[in-house]
C-alpha cells in the first residue's frame, strides 16, 4: 500500500511540475528559460569534452579534417579540356584515360550516396552513435559520457515521452473539439491556438531550440512555402512559428488519426494514395487551395525525400507549376547536439523518434526568405533551380543537381546518354567523319 | 578502423603503406569508402559498384569496374577475373592512379609510367592475349560513342580501322601489301603513346592531412 501511495505522489508531483513549467508556458508562447540554461550547460560540457579529446588524441589522428575534407580533390575541368582540347579530331587511344580517371574519381568519392547517410562530426559530442573514429581518451571523459547516458536515458527520455504523448493527445482532442464549431473567425483563431500549443509542446519534447531569422518574410496566406527536407521533424519546426496547410498522403495508424483530426479544424490537403499518382488532380486541388486567400499557406518539400542536411538536391518541378507566390525557407540543423536526419532505410519511424528523444537536443536555424514568383519566359524547372540555389546559399548547404529519388532508384538512361552524346559530338563533329 | 585502435590494425596499415604507397591517413579514408561500397562486408563484388550514380554516366563504366577484378591488374595472374576483391586489392587498383612522384629516380618514374599505361592496355585488351586487335579496339570506340544516335554502327568500325592503320605505320613502318597487322602489343602501345603526358591525364589528387593536396 505504501509503495502505491508513494508512486502516486511522485506521479502527481511530476505531472504538476510538467504542467506548470512546460505546458502552461507553451499555451502562451512564453519560455521560462529552463531550456536555455540546459543548452548553456550542454555547450560548456561539449566544449570541455572537445578540448580533452584534442589534448589526448595521438598525432596521427584524423579528427580535425575527417569531416570537412574529402578523399580526393576532383578535377573539375570539362570534358573538352580533359581530352586535350582538340576539336573534331580523330579518336585517340588516350581518350580512355580521361574516362577511367573520371570513373575512378566517382568510385572513390561520389557526391550523391554520401548525402544519404548522416553527416560526420568534427568532434565527438558524447553520444555513442556518433562514435565512429574516436578512441578512449581518459577516465574523466568516459565518466562524463556515462553521466550523459544516464541523464539522457533516465531523466530526459521519460520526460520527453510524456510530453510527446501529452502533445499529440492534446492535438487530436483539441482539433476534434474545435472542429465541432461552425466556420468563423473564432474557429480559426482557436484552431491556430491549438496547433501552436501542441507544436510547442512537441518541440519541447525534443528539447528543440529553434532560431527563426527574418520573421518579416514569414509565409503569408495564399502562398506556397517551400523548404529543404531532412526529417519529419521539419514540419514540427515550421509549424511552431505559424500555421500551414499540409500536403501529403493519407496514412493509416497514428498518423492517420492525427491527420483526420487536424483536417477538421482547418483545411489541410490530404490525398489518397491513388490520387497521388494523378498529377493533374493534385495540381488542381492545390491551385484551388491557394486561390482562396483566406486559407493557410501550403507547406511542400520539393526534394521528395529526406536528405542529410549537408546539401540540397533536385527540386521536383511539380510544386512550381501551381503558380502563386513561393516563400522559400531554409532549415539547417546543428549536428553537434543531435542528428536529425531520418535514414529511412536504416531506421523506422519509432526507432527514429527514440533516437531523437535520446539526443542532447535538436538545434536548428530557420531562415525565412523573400517571396519569389516565376518570371516571364522561365519554365518550372528553371524556377525550381532558382529557388533551390537561393535556399542552398542561405542555409550554407551545397547544391546538387541530382534527384533525391536516387536513394532508391537508378540513374535514368537519358542522363547517361547525354554524356556519351557530348563525347561523340567532339570526335565526329556533329555527324561528319574526317 | 573502429573505435579501439588495436596493435595489429596499425601494423596492417603500415604494411599497406609500404605496398601501395598511400599514407596512413589516405588508407583510412579509402577504407571508409571501401566499407561504404561493400556495405560493411570484407569484400566487394561487381554489383557493389551499382550504387555509385556518378559512375553510371561514364561510357566505359563496365570496363572500369572490370578493371578492378582483372587478375592482371591485381597482379594475381596472366588472365581471368576475380569474383570479389578485398581492401588490399582495392588499394592496389587505386595506386595506379597515384600521382607520379617526380622526386624518385628517373628509372622509378619510367616504371610508374609503364604501370599506368599497362593498366590502360588491359582495359583495351579484353581477352588477355597481349594484343589489341581491331575487334577489341572497335569495341572500345563503340562503347564511347554508343549514346549518340546520329552515328551509325559503321563509323565506329572506320574509326577503329583508321587508328589501327596509324598504329601499324608507327610500329612496323611501311607495310607490305599482304602483310597482316595482328594487333597492338604492349610495346607498340608504349611507342604510340610516347608523347602523352600521363602525369596530368591519369592521376587523382589524393588529399593528405598535413599538406592538403599531394599534387600540384
Amino acid at each position: 500500500m505504501e509503495g502505491a501511495e508513494l508512486a502516486g505522489k511522485i506521479l502527481s508531483t511530476w505531472l504538476t511540475l510538467v504542467l506548470g513549467f512546460i505546458l502552461l508556458p507553451s499555451v502562451f508562447g512564453v519560455s521560462l528559460g529552463i531550456s536555455e540554461i540546459y543548452m548553456k550547460i550542454l555547450v560548456k560540457t561539449l566544449e570541455w569534452a572537445t578540448i580533452r579529446i584534442e589534448k589526448g588524441a595521438p598525432k596521427e589522428s584524423t579528427l580535425k579534417n575527417s569531416a570537412s575534407v574529402g578523399i580526393i580533390q576532383r578535377d573539375e575541368s570539362p570534358m573538352e579540356k580533359g581530352l586535350s582540347g582538340l576539336r573534331g579530331r580523330d579518336f585517340e587511344l588516350s581518350d580512355v584515360f580521361y574516362f577511367s580517371k573520371k570513373g575512378l574519381e566517382a568510385i572513390v568519392e561520389d557526391e550523391v550516396t554520401q548525402r544519404f547517410s548522416s553527416e560526420e562530426l568534427v568532434s565527438w559530442n558524447l553520444l555513442t552513435r556518433t562514435n565512429v573514429n574516436f578512441h578512449y581518451i581518459s577516465l574523466r571523459l568516459t565518466m562524463v559520457w556515462v553521466l550523459g547516458v544516464i541523464v539522457r536515458y533516465c531523466v530526459l527520455l521519460p520526460l520527453r515521452v510524456t510530453l510527446a504523448f501529452i502533445g499529440i493527445s492534446l492535438l487530436v482532442i483539441g482539433t476534434t473539439l474545435v472542429g465541432q464549431l461552425p466556420d468563423s473567425s473564432l474557429k480559426n483563431w482557436l484552431s491556430e491556438l491549438v496547433h501552436l500549443t501542441c507544436c510547442r509542446i512537441c518541440v519541447r519534447a525534443l528539447s528543440g531550440t529553434i532560431h527563426y531569422h527574418n520573421k518579416q518574410y514569414r509565409p503569408q496566406k495564399g502562398g506556397i512555402c517551400v523548404a529543404n527536407h531532412t526529417s519529419p521533424i521539419d514540419v514540427l519546426i515550421l509549424t511552431t512559428d505559424g500555421c500551414y496547410a499540409m500536403v501529403g498522403q493519407v496514412h493509416g495508424g497514428l498518423m492517420g488519426i492525427i491527420q483526420r483530426a487536424m483536417v477538421k479544424a482547418c483545411p489541410h490537403v490530404w490525398f489518397e494514395r491513388s490520387e497521388m499518382k494523378d498529377r493533374h488532380l493534385v495540381t488542381k486541388r492545390l491551385k484551388e487551395h491557394i486561390a482562396d486567400k483566406k486559407k493557410l499557406p501550403i507547406l511542400i518539400f520539393p526534394e521528395g525525400t529526406c536528405i542529410n542536411n549537408t546539401s540540397v538536391m533536385m527540386f521536383k518541378k511539380g510544386s512550381f507549376e501551381i503558380g502563386g507566390t513561393i516563400h522559400p525557407v531554409a532549415i539547417k540543423y546543428n549536428p553537434q547536439f543531435g542528428d536529425a536526419f531520418w535514414n529511412s532505410s536504416k531506421y523506422n519511424m519509432v526507432s527514429y523518434l527514440l533516437r531523437m528523444m535520446t539526443s542532447w537536443a535538436i538545434v536548428c536555424d530557420v531562415w525565412y526568405m523573400p517571396p519569389m514568383t516565376r518570371e516571364e519566359g522561365e519554365d518550372a524547372v528553371q524556377f525550381a533551380n532558382r529557388v533551390k540555389s537561393a535556399i542552398a546559399i542561405q542555409g550554407g548547404l551545397t547544391e546538387l543537381p541530382w534527384d533525391g529519388g536516387l536513394k532508391r532508384a537508378k540513374v535514368k538512361d537519358t542522363f547517361k546518354e547525354e554524356q556519351q552524346k557530348n563525347y561523340s559530338k567532339m570526335i565526329v563533329g556533329n555527324g561528319s567523319l574526317n | 578502423m573502429g573505435v579501439a585502435h588495436s596493435h595489429s590494425a596499425s601494423e596492417e596499415v603500415r604494411e599497406l603503406e609500404g605496398k601501395t604507397g598511400f599514407s596512413s591517413y589516405q588508407i583510412e579514408q579509402l577504407h571508409r569508402r571501401f566499407k561504404q561500397l561493400s556495405g560493411d562486408q570484407p569484400t566487394i563484388r561487381k554489383e557493389s559498384f551499382n550504387n555509385v550514380p556518378d559512375l553510371e554516366l561514364n561510357p566505359i563504366r563496365s570496363r572500369i569496374v572490370r578493371a578492378f577484378f582483372d587478375h592482371r591488374n591485381l597482379r594475381k595472374g596472366p588472365s581471368g577475373l576475380a569474383e570479389e576483391i578485398n581492401f588490399e586489392d582495392f588499394l592496389t587498383i587505386m595506386s595506379y592512379f597515384r600521382p607520379i612522384d617526380t622526386t624518385m629516380g628517373e628509372e622509378q618514374v619510367a616504371q610508374s609510367r609503364k604501370e599506368k599505361l599497362r593498366f590502360l592496355f588491359h582495359m583495351y585488351d579484353a581477352d588477355s592475349d597481349g594484343r589489341i586487335t581491331l575487334e577489341e579496339y572497335r569495341n572500345v570506340v563503340e562503347d564511347l560513342l554508343s549514346g549518340n544516335p546520329h552515328i551509325e554502327k559503321e563509323s565506329a568500325g572506320s574509326i577503329a580501322k583508321g587508328a589501327m592503320m596509324e598504329a601499324a605505320s608507327v610500329c612496323l613502318g611501311q607495310m607490305e601489301p599482304d602483310q597482316v597487322y595482328e594487333g597492338i602489343t604492349f610495346e607498340d602501345f608504349l611507342k604510340i603513346l610516347k608523347g602523352i603526358d600521363i602525369e596530368s591525364k591519369m592521376h587523382i589528387c589524393f588529399l593528405n592531412m598535413e599538406t592538403m593536396a599531394l599534387c600540384h
